[in-house]
């Protein structure tokens, strides 16, 4: 038990290490640096933004008056009551984008991380056992890897229900195969190394072999995997609130739920096109995270191994 | 080994794979046996027809029964009835309305890949070429923001654009939803919007393929052609804008490794101009990595398409999916998944037989 814990001791603070140098090489290069700034900005957005704004943390502020007039089927374009308008529904476009961001960003890390922590078990045990425990999982990987991920995800939350838990379990499903896939080929090609036989030869567990030199040499895939796949996971959450299949509730401050209100009024093409913002304002916040995002995991990747620079 | 000898070891090994699916679609569908029973139904909602149901797909009997009932209905297009809460087409067989939904997805879908190639592979060889200059920054981003936007979100934005308040002039407008604009270009010489919007009725013009593109052709109907082919280049470039990026990366890259290959180190050295040395030598090898992601550059095409058709009411399987999902019809849902994912599959195998012809280096086994 206490070698157990000492190793585990030595190992996050190795890891802490690297990581810290790690940060430094990322922040010479001025693109990266860039992203990673908009990252700490959302996340600083989502720890903080609903204490700033106020009122329920999860759902859009609705104003259905404003001077006397009712504004439920007539949003308001971008004014200083509003800085970015209102919605069919009268609610408040700053107030959902602000607090989306909590939502998205909390999603995302719920079912990126558990994703990565499922899927590089399996991958691990897959790379290492190998035989016809490997062969199972890897057909299992390649069958969930044929289904498209949207409509994996739609028959999901159809069976599992429409809440904010089932959301996150259903993206789980639909996300571990990638890092089973990515850790199992990783571990195959550091299985023959060296200083693996060394490890076997000098008397170690199957266990400690795997987390004390096999995973820690195979991280940096799995960083940048999960630095991109949180730009993914949000369109993906995304994508299905706007078609309708998020949890209850429409006023959900989620950024996909808000640009699907924005098609709610029913007047086709021609209304979506006389409120711009309604669409056009938490599109832009969506695609500057994701932007980030995706700019700070190619980052880590030129950092992590500089031959996969593409 | 022979590539017929491949091509059949393949198919062969797509056996299991396919059972895989089936058992995974069989365990979601019989999650919540109430909606699935209902599906089975039909229109008539009595408890004998539920005990009927229930006798044919032996829900009494044990899993392995059920299952393999579940696996002849699936192969003999017994796939269930649309649901009567649906506002068209209730009570319709799920295999009718597949058959009426995949021509649009597969013409939408073709088109999309199509342009896909067409923009991504020479943007990834021009970024690869002329690396680290202005051109290769400028594709980089350009790769960078497709990847990362969401398609709904630009699918509306081209909505608007092309919409009665954009920029075009009318007769380039798209003012109705769906595969054509009837108010243009519905009636036939006979008079009626049949077939084209239409497709069964009284006319008594066939629709030949269900293919929209292919039956305009056929009746030699060309502004009707025309018409679908603008209804159809809209959402494809909206899925192309999303999906090229992974495409042109994939390509630069592969571009990158090949030029540093001794065989472009030969072929300069003996004077070959430049162009001939990218053209002949480092983009053919190139074009073979990059075919290997293709594979799951499909399942994100379709994925794609999905919204994409949701957003334009293209009257497609994505549609499909939707309102059935949105009103708890459980066998269409599974249907559509069922059918993605044999497409997704065959799609692999097909990328794989052309890779083993592109490369022939590669060992057949």
């Amino acid at each position: 038990m206490t070698s157990a814990q000492s190793l585990i001791g030595r190992t996050v603070r190795s890891r802490y290490a690297q990581t810290t140098k790690m940060i430094y090489y990322l922040t010479r290069s001025p693109l990266s640096t860039a992203g990673l700034f908009v990252t700490l900005l959302y996340i600083g957005l989502a720890i903080f933004g609903p204490i700033l704004v106020g009122g329920n943390p999860e759902f859009m502020r609705e104003v259905l008056y404003y001077h006397g007039q009712y504004i439920y089927n007539t949003p308001l374009p971008p004014q200083p009551a509003f800085p970015f308008g209102t919605t069919y529904g009268g609610y408040d476009i700053f107030n959902g984008v602000i607090k989306g961001a909590r939502i998205d960003l909390g999603v995302a890390a719920l079912v990126v991380l558990s994703g990565a922590i499922i899927g590089s078990i399996l991958g691990a045990i897959a790379g290492y056992v190998g035989g016809t425990t490997s062969d199972v999982i890897m057909r299992l990987t390649d069958i969930f890897l044929s289904i498209p991920f949207i409509v994996l995800a739609v028959v999901l939350l159809m069976v599992l229900g429409r809440t904010l838990t089932s959301m996150v379990e259903a993206l789980v499903i639909v996300w571990w195969p990638y890092y089973t896939r990515l850790v199992r080929g990783q571990v195959l090609t550091i299985r023959e190394q060296k200083y693996v036989e060394a490890s076997v030869a000098a008397g170690s567990s199957s266990f400690r072999t795997v987390l004390r030199h096999i995973l820690p040499n195979s991280i940096y895939p799995i960083y940048v995997q999960i630095s991109l796949d949180f730009g993914n996971v949000i369109l993906t959450l995304a994508s299905l609130d706007f078609l309708g299949f998020g949890f209850a509730g429409n006023n959900l401050a989620e950024w996909g739920n808000i640009i699907g209100l924005a098609t709610s009024g029913g007047g086709g093409v021609e209304t979506i096109t006389s409120y711009w913002w309604t669409i056009l304002i938490p599109g832009l916040v969506l695609l500057a995270l994701v932007v980030a995002l995706n700019i700070l995991g190619d980052g880590i990747r030129d950092v992590t191994d500089p031959r996969l620079r593409l | 080994m022979k590539l017929y000898v491949y091509i059949i070891r393949r198919l062969i090994l797509l056996i299991p794979v396919v059972i895989g699916v089936t058992v995974i679609t069989f365990i979601l569908s019989h999650a919540d046996i109430g909606l699935l029973i209902a599906g089975y139904e039909g229109k008539t909602r009595t408890l004998a027809a539920r005990l009927i149901v229930i006798h044919e797909l032996h829900l009494n009997g044990p899993v392995y029964v059920q299952f393999l009932y579940y696996f002849t209905n699936l192969f003999t297009g017994k796939w269930g009835y649309l649901s009567p809460t649906e506002p068209v087409d209730a009570g319709t067989p799920v295999f009718t309305e597949f058959m009426r939904r995949f021509p649009p997805t597969a013409e939408l879908s073709v088109i999309a890949a199509v342009l896909v190639i067409a923009i991504g592979l020479p943007l990834g060889v021009l970024s690869g070429v002329k690396k680290d200059r202005t051109v290769d920054h400028g594709t980089r981003l350009a790769a960078m923001v497709g990847v990362s936007i969401p398609t709904f979100w630009i699918g509306l934005l081209i909505l608007i654009l092309i919409g009665p308040s954009g920029p075009f002039p009318h007769f380039l407008q798209v003012t109705t939803e769906g595969q054509i604009d009837f108010l243009k270009y519905g009636f036939t010489s006979k008079g009626t919007l049949e077939p084209w919007v239409a497709s069964t009725g009284s006319s008594g013009i066939s629709r030949p393929t269900g293919f929209m593109l292919v039956d305009t052709l056929i009746y030699g109907d060309f502004p009707a052609f025309f018409n679908a082919l603008e209804h159809v280049f809209w959402p494809a470039l909206v899925v192309a804008l999303t999906s090229f990026g992974v495409v042109t990366r994939f390509m630069r890259s592969s571009i990158l490794e090949s030029l540093g290959q001794d065989y472009v180190r030969t072929a300069r050295s003996k004077g070959v101009p430049e162009k001939f040395v990218v053209k002949k030598h480092a983009r053919r090898n190139a074009y073979g990595a990059t075919t290997t992601v293709m594979g799951l550059f499909f399942a994100g095409l379709l994925s794609g398409v999905t919204v994409t058709e949701y957003v334009f009411g293209w009257p497609g399987m994505g549609q499909w999916l939707y309102t059935a999902a949105a009103h708890a019809d459980l066998v269409s849902v599974m249907a559509t998944t069922f059918v993605f994912t044999i497409v997704i599959v065959v799609a692999n195998l097909i990328v794989d037989i052309i890779y083993s012809y592109l490369d022939p280096r590669v060992r057949l086994d």
